[in-house]
């Protein structure tokens, strides 16, 4: 009798129709085997993009797959119609170009939400973004683009493509940029992540303006106009700069809003590029656009969060918060302006 | 296509022509205009007075005296709060059990079965008392002192000054004005995370709320610093040593409270939407009335209400559990004697886990539940503490580690009915509901067990 | 309360409802920055005891409540205090929803006198969704302890629409307040909003599609604030056009207009 209920207990645990344990095993091989066929279309597109062929051994390289699974994936992808074979190369049909570009587009959507709305760090969001990338509908994807204000570029500077849209152009690695033409950085590319982390430790941002001043074999020397960046050519690579038109250089003495000394009056200046959706309207709803005059007003124990008075109203922002507003410092006799 | 359609087309194709940062012109032409007609519309006269509210937030936030300040406040809210209450919660006890045995009498004479007497008198209003007499009076005194500083505007600023620790731990600042609420109740300190306005943070301060100890648990936390761990040293340190244990209390809840809202915002809460947002309004004279109004109906009644409404039911168990034999032995020590070899894993007994089951409606009734299942009578009790010390020690085996073990399971333990309702109320999810239980119960059994464990490791007991 | 303005002629008008909300002629909504007072306010004119904790997002939800004032009895509407309808946090949301769906009859936006520019900001955000606005400046009282003299008129004129110096602690101003009210209601006071144009390819944007969904919904009372909205990407904007809510939103104001034209002539009521 209890052997009996025991047996039924076991196989209901097995068998229970979304919620047993094969259930559960075929609902985690299926997204496996979403995972696997959207990587492939990724790095595919990515490819092709940039007029480089990809066949089979590549891809099993890049998706650290055995060569006899990659072939499998492979055949599996062309028998739905996403891909085709030319030769050794393999080929996006336009199916597989549109599902490719899904993919794309919420990949990137995902890191534009994880940076603005969960203010996950940058270096981090790439990983996130890969994860969440796959997990999406079509229907939940659009909802996303909504609720972030469709915005056009991801935190990389790269463009978020919609569907009827070709993706934008991506700019000329900063190796490659004309001596003393100022460009603006519009990409920087999170992979691999040690050059990313580099061009972030050094304080290159999306948006800046930027000159080469020197180029050898050895280093690069890219400068804004006050400090000089200097990085190894296999690193500056991976940035990429864009004509700046409407480029009004920051005016000298520019700086981050939390390195302002306690008391100091200052004037904004900008919000950082990096910074959008949410988080930026909240700081231009607060007040906190160019032009408006702000003083840190205190102090705490911790020397942080400070508060600034702006606008007639005191208001606390922490220091990550505080260095993506930038400020110029007001003289004694600009400041007694007023 | 519809018309609709078309025009959203049309909005989309307009919004890629303009350039990339239009709305922050937008709000930029907002704000200009703003300035122009307040510009006009205000006049400094010479010499304001503007200075005040400066000078006062000079002195609280001040990276010397902000934090002493602070905790010089808290410590007096919660000592005017435990003090304050002790006479009155006497009072009250003493007429709502005069009145128990009344009814009881006249039912009696009245030829009511004993049953009936028994689970009207004894169970369902014995237990509605105790809660009521308990949490009444410090609720009312708490809820006013707070709600004092919260229309003072002293209250930003203590997130303010806090604001640091949290961020580490991945949350808010304001976090430590919930917490303090939580003192008083946690239901209610559930309910005042509204002030959150981001939503990863706010989770994290309704799922670790329960971590700071409230108003129905600390008289419980009183007693057993008093005679357990202050009995062990020199009589006239003992009220020293009593209050320090109960501080040492509250420090852990607060490391714990960091500890696990750190843990959530790197685990299961990564990736939720986050912001900080943080205003310091200007200082204002507090209306008293205002105040008194607002702590005592919309607080300390609303608290009170759902207290009540949980407690008479629990009450109602409780003496069915006690006067339900079977074998001639209770529900209640069956259950017990079952519960025992868990309790003794995390170094408390079977009594004191029942106790604390059959309490999840109201933690005010956890001891005298336990005394009554200790002592064999049919109702809730209380004893005076010298005897109780001695009862607990002697025929039931407690030491040391029981009495921290306990400090340290009031603490950590699972919210009360009251909180858990609320946080499903406020959350709108189940999910979040039971998480919220099952985080805080798994801190208690997990800390205890090691603390036993260790304790009998080294032979401590 | 209020005993010091019992002789007051506004209060001898006003009559405190509190929560008898089944039977209202108009709807006024409370909008205004957080921590202006505007709870106050709603309690002096409802005699209901909301709290207004000095301490931003204290009103979640909105709150509603009555009065009478002239046998006029109102609905008045608490919405949470935000510093702009433009970001999707929830609190905006719900104020602007409240501002664009609910179809007030007319909307009190609360400004503290003591920060005025910031609070402009809100004013003129309001005044692009609706023209039935009066701006009560609150904290009169506290602004003069500051040194700061604020001129309500040049407020007004700036603005296009009436403003109110009040001190809603004290019960100062609010007679007035009403009066001014009831009377932008009734159309006795004209209001021309301020309007703020933005830079001029935004402008050309604007009225681009502006033109057409005034086309498209004949009678849309705010195709200009619709058609930034739309630029902006606000999804529930989208969602309501798409869902054809704008018609009804007309048809319905248009019944509660002629509902109570009908009930003042069957009352005798001027």
């Amino acid at each position: 009798m209890t052997s009996w209920l025991f047996f039924f207990l076991l196989l209901a645990l097995l068998a229970a129709p979304r919620v047993g344990l094969y259930a559960l095993w075929q609902a985690r091989r299926a997204e496996r085997a979403r995972e696997q066929v959207e990587d492939a279309l990724k790095y595919l597109l990515d490819h092709e993009q940039a007029g480089l062929h990809v066949t089979t051994a590549a891809l099993a390289g890049a998706l650290r797959l055995s060569p006899a699974r990659a072939a499998r994936l492979a055949d599996r992808m062309a028998a739905q119609g996403l891909l085709e074979f030319r030769g050794p190369a393999l080929h996006l049909t336009p199916d597989g170009e549109r599902w490719a570009m899904d993919v794309l587009r919420a990949h990137r959507l995902w890191e534009r939400y994880l940076a603005d709305e969960a203010r996950m760090p940058l270096e981090k969001i790439h990983r996130e973004a890969h994860r969440r990338e796959h997990t999406l509908t079509a229907e939940q994807l659009d909802a996303l683009d909504a609720a972030l204000g469709y915005p056009q570029f991801d935190p990389h500077g790269d463009p978020i493509p919609r569907p009827g849209r070709p993706p934008a152009e991506r700019g000329q690695p900063a190796t490659s940029w004309p001596p003393d033409t100022a460009g603006r950085i519009i990409h920087l590319e999170d992979e691999p992540p040690l050059a990313y982390q580099q061009i972030l430790a050094a304080g290159l941002q999306l948006g800046q303006i930027v000159r080469v001043l020197e180029r050898t074999p050895e280093r690069l020397v890219l400068s804004d106009g006050q400090n000089e960046y200097r990085l190894a050519p296999a690193v500056a690579a991976n940035i990429f700069l864009a004509p700046a038109h409407d480029a009004r250089p920051l005016p000298a003495g520019v700086q981050p809003l939390h390195l302002l000394p306690h008391g100091q009056p200052a004037e904004i200046v900008a919000i950082d590029e990096r910074i959008q959706g949410f988080t930026r309207r909240r700081f231009l709803d607060l007040g906190l656009t160019p032009g408006t005059r702000i003083v840190p007003a205190l102090e705490n124990f911790f020397r942080e969060p400070r508060a600034y008075r702006v606008r007639g109203t005191l208001i606390a922002l922490r220091n990550d918060q505080a260095a993506h507003i930038l400020v110029r410092p007001l003289n004694a006799e600009e400041a007694s302006d007023e | 296509m519809t018309q609709a359609e078309q025009i959203l087309k049309k909005a989309d194709r307009l919004r890629r022509e303009l350039p990339r940062n239009f709305r922050d012109e937008m709000v930029q032409s907002l704000y200009d205009e703003a300035e122009r007609i307040a510009r006009r519309a205000v006049q400094e006269r010479e010499g304001r007075s503007y200075d005040l509210d400066q000078k006062i937030d000079r002195i609280v936030t001040s990276p010397i005296f902000g934090l002493p300040i602070m905790l010089l406040l808290l410590a007096l809210v919660i000592w005017i709060t435990v003090i304050g209450a002790n006479y009155p919660s006497e009072w009250l006890a003493n007429g709502l059990f005069w009145f128990e045995n009344q009814a009881a009498t006249l039912f009696e004479r009245w030829g009511a079965p004993w049953w009936l007497t028994g689970f009207l008198w004894h169970g369902v209003y014995r237990g509605l008392a105790w809660v009521v007499s308990v949490m009444l009076p410090p609720m009312a005194i708490f809820f006013p002192l707070f709600t004092f500083l919260e229309d003072l505007g002293y209250l930003p600023r203590v997130a303010f000054n806090m604001d640091w620790l949290f961020k580490k731990a991945g949350a808010h600042g304001k976090q430590s004005l919930t917490m303090a609420m939580g003192f008083g109740c946690n239901a209610a300190g559930v309910v005042a995370t509204r002030i959150i306005d981001s939503p990863r943070e706010r989770l994290i301060a309704i799922l670790t709320n329960n971590f700071v100890p409230c108003n129905g648990r600390f008289p419980t936390l009183i007693m057993l610093g008093t005679i357990f761990v202050a009995a062990n040293f020199p009589p006239a340190l003992t009220s020293f040593v009593a209050a320090g244990s109960v501080v040492a209390i509250v420090m852990i809840g607060v490391f714990f409270t960091l500890l696990i809202s750190w843990l959530l915002s790197r685990t299961v809460l990564k990736g939720e939407a986050s912001a900080f947002t943080l205003e310091l309004p200007p200082y204002r004279r507090p209306n008293l009335g205002r105040i008194l109004y607002t702590s005592l109906i919309d607080r300390t009644i609303f608290v009170l209400w759902r207290a009540i409404t949980t407690a008479a039911p629990a009450g109602a168990v409780i003496w069915l559990l006690a006067n339900i034999s079977v074998g001639g032995v209770s529900l209640a020590q069956h259950i017990a004697g079952f519960l025992d070899p868990l309790g003794w894993l995390i170094g408390l007994d079977g009594v004191i886990l029942l106790a604390y089951i059959i309490a999840i409606p109201a933690n005010e009734i956890v001891v005298p539940t336990m005394l009554m299942v200790y002592l064999g009578t049919g109702m809730m009790i209380d004893l005076p503490w010298d005897q109780l010390g001695v009862i607990l020690v002697e025929q039931h085996g407690w030491t040391l580690l029981t009495a921290i073990n306990l400090m340290l399971f009031a603490l950590l333990h699972n919210p009360c009915a009251t909180t858990i309702l609320t946080i499903y109320k406020e959350t709108g999810s189940k999910k979040w509901a039971t998480f919220s239980v099952v985080i805080t119960l798994g801190t208690a059994f997990l800390v205890t067990f090691l603390t036993a464990s260790l304790a009998r490791a080294f032979g401590w007991v | 309360m209020n005993d010091h303005c019992a002789t007051c002629a506004a209060f001898n008008q006003l009559e405190q409802m509190g929560l008898t909300l089944d039977d209202f002629d108009r709807v006024v909504a409370l909008a205004g920055n957080p921590n202006t007072g505007k709870s106050t306010l709603f309690n002096a004119l409802t005699g209901l005891k909301q709290h207004t904790g000095n301490w931003p997002g204290k009103t979640v939800t909105r709150a509603e409540g009555g009065f009478e004032f002239n046998g006029v009895r109102y609905k008045l509407v608490d919405l949470p205090g935000t510093y702009s309808l433009l970001s999707a946090s929830q609190d905006e949301e719900v104020a602007r929803d409240f501002i664009l769906f609910g179809q007030p009859d007319c909307v009190i936006v609360v400004t503290d006198a003591t920060a005025l520019e910031r609070n402009l900001n809100l004013v003129l955000q309001v005044l692009e969704i609706t023209d039935k606005v009066v701006v009560a400046v609150n904290m009169m009282d506290e602004a003069r302890r500051k040194g700061l003299d604020v001129d309500p008129r040049a407020l007004a004129r700036d603005l296009g629409v009436p403003a109110v110096p009040i001190s809603a602690r004290t019960g100062e101003g609010l007679s007035a307040l009403l009066r001014t009210m009831a009377e932008v209601i009734e159309g006795q006071i004209r209001t021309q909003p301020r309007r703020v144009h933005g830079t001029p390819a935004f402008q050309r944007a604007v009225a681009e599609l502006a033109a057409e969904i005034e086309a498209a919904i004949p009678g849309i009372p705010n195709a200009r604030w619709v058609a930034i909205r739309l630029l902006d990407g606000d999804e529930r904007v989208r969602q309501a056009l798409l869902n054809d809510e704008f018609p009804q939103l007309i048809a319905r104001q248009r019944q509660a207009d002629v509902r109570f034209s009908n009930k003042i002539s069957l009352e005798g009521r001027q």
